[in-house]
């Protein structure tokens, strides 16, 4: 072969891979995928650069999955006039984000831990794995790692095939399923559209999630695989004082350099709520975590407007259901706890009445977040 | 940054245009130059005072070197280069490992000392711009070559971006040549390179980070006892993850010159088809086994004072090549280990050179047609005792080491299945097609190849290779010889 015909395979090439890309973008959008972005250490990165607004600006959020799909930043942003920080992690303890951000003296704003007791109290290394990552890689980033975040946005925001947990080589690998050695314990393949992450770090159950009681099932049985998996007792005694006394450490460091820390028990329902509550009853863990730190909090069952939710897979909010707690969230912290927001007035009023409006809307059509302005995956800026 | 980002995809297109601006040959070269500090700069910017310092000390010192006949100053010289660079080494990379064997050491006799564990950064490719710059200083004390006329050619032979980290380790004779001449980037540079490229793309971001990774990191992560299966198929791949990524690197770094018109030496040759351990080291880390021939294994006298001092000076070299891979004692043992093997070699060689029937040509790279299948059984003996020498190169302390070795081995059983049958499929299936295409390859090159079959044939392989980069998104991680 000749120099030109090398020249003539790397076009052909290229254009093979344009044929290659359009093709496989146009199957995954036509099965229903939406975009979704890597929820790893670059994009939580990028949130924990923004937590040093003042306390009247910028509200800091920690906790599991559930205050990410559960609190709507767009709905926040709006009626408070207050930016949301999305630092919480999927299946994950809070307690290493409240360490970072109370050893970090330059942080003296307010944070919103999420409780889900199972998780916040976990000891398994595991479930610190994934803050305990993203905190390594904010720590150590790199001049390069910032740059090729900013170049990787347009790419993320344009090709649903870019989406690691369902489209990597690795992941698709893995979804063959083939059956697996004796006493290997293979992970739970999660319902595809589940989970959407937007690059504000929410997320959000997906259209066809809505839709398909299956899938709603089908996660529902993977959270109570998980809970079966867990035969250990929960925890109790001195490893449980040794946790809330290192929360309270935190806690007050915080409060010690002026900030504030507001607890919040977000909202799960049926079967897996019960299981919950049998695990870790309210008095021996949510009472005690405010009663230790001497902080607000927020228990969901205390307040009629935020009680009766139910979650589709028992244990996170459908987007409708998250604007609507998100709204009446804000409500009952203006209310009784005498947060003030410079918008709210103003603004409530109005989002409160789209809201209902486009949840009237979406019982008809399915498609709240299409008919919501903010509910679309909002543009990086 | 390194060749897996996005931020080195802009940064590189950026420098083409910039190279190919019709502009005078030294402002190109400018322009190289600060290409290649922005390149090293992008991880921590503190440490290019480093590589100046290293850079200006080294320049002056080698003309020096090269023009002083006082023997004396000119001893003092190359000591103030050593002292200069290999202390910075030192320090930066032994620091800590020094320090902590030190302790053990008073405290074995009995002196209370408990010293704050140092928390030193290690500054990216420092073992490596050592090397490079150590060889220059060497070279003009023995006036191997002619001092460098320029401080721009001098800092672009060291700071040249492609090879600044993780080598090649280049000579100055190989690279300074090609800064004193116009290089012209041909049509078929440029191909031949963005096709080296694509490739150690596909070799360390498909193969190495997202095929093999991840069972290496569960196996070695793992410190129970694990079933040989389990065992095994960890070793192997990190056999294949630590090739695709040194050799990835190797190639995109001789590929990204290649696009800018510049040659840099090969640095691996289908390793894992060596025939015998002489061999193996002909074929892995080429330039670094040649470095440490010439400027350490001959120095100490190679195997010109007699057969007893060329073990030992085998073994010496072998001992600190495995040191310059790691403060860590578990690397000096790969080196031993990899230095008993030659020993052992160079002893069965000696003893039956005279009946070469009774051995297998371990001589030299080629195969002698009668040998051809002694040759590939001691070729898989190789790779066998090769993934031996892994096991402490890549476990973190000994103990995990000989846990993993008696499970290899069937000496200690136990430990609970880890590894799913995908991953198992996933390894087996490449390190056997990774072993056959070596020794298929095993006397030819990718661009050989690419040459002789057809256009076609090489398109769909090429984009089926970028496609698979652009399905492989894991997070960009760091190649595994940078710590080095």
């Amino acid at each position: 072969m000749s120099p030109s015909s090398l020249s003539k395979a790397a076009l052909f090439a290229a254009l093979l891979v344009v044929i290659f890309v359009i093709s496989w973008e146009s199957y995954i959008r036509s099965t229903g995928f939406e975009i979704s972005f890597d929820d790893g250490g670059p994009l939580w990165s990028h949130q924990r650069d923004r937590v040093y607004g003042p306390m009247d600006k910028t509200t800091v959020f920690i906790g599991s999955s559930r205050i990410k799909f559960d609190l709507d930043i767009p709905t926040w942003d709006k009626i408070t006039g207050n930016q949301a920080v999305q630092l919480a992690c999927v299946g994950s303890t809070p307690r290493p984000q409240l360490s970072d951000l109370a050893n970090d003296p330059k942080f003296k704003g307010r944070v919103v831990v999420d409780v889900t007791e199972g998780l916040f109290f976990s000891l398994n290394p595991g479930n610190a794995f994934r803050p305990n990552e993203a905190i390594k890689y904010h720590t150590k980033i790199t001049p390069t790692q910032r740059v090729g975040f900013e170049l990787n946005i347009p790419l993320e925001s344009t090709f649903a095939f870019l989406d690691k947990d369902h489209y990597s080589l690795n992941t698709m690998l893995d979804n063959l399923q083939i059956p697996s050695r004796e006493g290997v314990h293979m992970g739970p393949i999660f319902a595809r559209d589940f989970g959407y992450v937007r690059f504000d770090r929410q997320e959000y159950c997906g259209k066809l999630f809505m839709a398909d009681t299956a899938q709603q099932h089908l996660q529902a049985n993977i959270w109570a695989g998980f809970g079966r998996m867990n035969k250990k007792p929960p925890i109790s005694g001195p490893p449980l004082d040794s946790i809330l006394n290192l929360v309270k450490f935190d806690v007050d460091k915080i409060k010690a350099k002026g900030g504030d820390v507001f607890f919040v028990r977000t909202p799960s329902s049926g079967g897996f709520l019960e299981k919950e509550l049998m695990g870790f009853p309210r008095e021996k863990y949510w009472d005690r975590i405010l009663a230790t730190t001497g902080c607000k909090g927020i228990y969901f069952k205390d307040y009629p407007q935020i009680d009766h939710y139910v979650c589709p897979e028992e244990s996170h909010l459908s987007p409708s259901d998250a604007i609507d707690f998100t709204t009446k969230f804000i409500d009952i912290l203006r209310t009784d706890y005498g947060w003030t927001f410079p918008w709210h007035h103003f603004a409530l009023t109005f989002i409160l009445s789209v809201a209902e409006l486009s949840t009237q809307q979406l019982s008809l059509s399915h498609s709240l977040t299409l008919s919501l302005p903010w509910s679309s995956t909002p543009t990086p800026s | 940054m390194v060749f897996n980002s996005y931020t080195f995809i802009a940064f590189f297109i950026v420098v083409l245009l910039l190279y190919n601006l019709p502009l005078a040959w030294k402002s190109k070269k400018i322009i190289l130059l600060l290409a290649s500090y922005v390149f090293y700069a992008a991880w921590n910017p503190p440490f290019i005072l480093l590589l100046w310092l290293s850079t200006v000390v080294d320049y002056f010192v080698g003309r020096a070197l090269y023009t002083q006949e006082n023997v004396t100053k000119k001893r003092l010289l190359l000591v103030i280069s050593l002292i200069g660079n290999l202390g910075m080494l030192c320090f930066f990379k032994y620091g800590g490992f020094l320090l902590e064997n030190f302790t053990l050491l008073v405290n074995a006799i009995g002196v209370d000392f408990h010293p704050a564990k140092p928390d030193i950064i290690l500054p990216a490719g420092i073992s490596f711009y050592t090397f490079t710059t150590l060889c220059y200083t060497i070279d003009m004390y023995h006036k191997k070559s002619e001092p460098v006329k320029s401080i721009l050619d001098f800092s672009l032979f060291v700071t040249f971006f492609p090879h600044l980290v993780a080598g090649p380790i280049v000579r100055p004779p190989q690279l300074v040549p090609q800064f004193e001449t116009p290089r012209i980037s041909t049509r078929k540079m440029l191909m031949d390179g963005l096709l080296l490229l694509s490739l150690g793309l596909f070799m360390k971001v498909v193969l190495a980070d997202t095929l093999l990774a991840g069972t290496a990191n569960d196996v070695f992560g793992n410190d129970g006892m694990l079933p040989m299966l389990d065992t095994w198929m960890g070793v192997l791949a990190f056999s294949g993850q630590i090739f695709f990524d040194f050799a990835g690197y190797s190639t995109c770094a001789i590929g990204a010159a290649l696009c800018l018109g510049f040659v840099l030496p090969d640095n691996f040759k289908y390793p894992y088809a060596a025939v015998g351990f002489s061999d193996f080291w002909r074929r892995w880390h080429i330039t670094l086994s040649a470095w440490l021939r010439d400027y350490l294994y001959i120095p100490l006298g190679g195997n010109k004072k007699g057969e007893g001092r060329t073990y030992i000076n085998l073994m010496l070299t072998m001992l600190l090549g495995g040191l310059w891979h790691g403060a860590n004692w578990t690397f000096v043992f790969w080196g031993g280990l990899h230095g008993f093997y030659l020993w052992v070699e160079r002893f069965i060689r000696e003893k039956f050179k005279s009946k070469p029937m009774l051995s297998p040509d371990i001589s030299t790279a080629g195969i002698t047609s009668g040998g051809r299948s002694g040759s590939f059984i001691y070729a898989l003996l190789t790779f066998m005792l090769i993934n031996v020498t892994w096991v402490f190169f890549r476990a973190s302390t000994f103990k995990q080491s000989w846990t993993m070795l008696g499970s290899m081995f069937g000496i200690t059983h136990g430990g609970e299945p880890m590894l799913t049958s995908i991953s198992i499929i996933k390894v087996s299936v490449i390190v056997t097609i990774m072993v056959i295409v070596h020794w298929l390859m095993r006397n030819s090159s990718v661009l050989t190849l690419a040459y002789k079959i057809p256009w076609w044939v090489l398109s769909i392989a090429w984009a089926c290779m970028l496609f698979s980069i652009m399905l492989s998104q894991e997070s960009t991680s760091s190649f595994i010889y940078f710590q080095f």
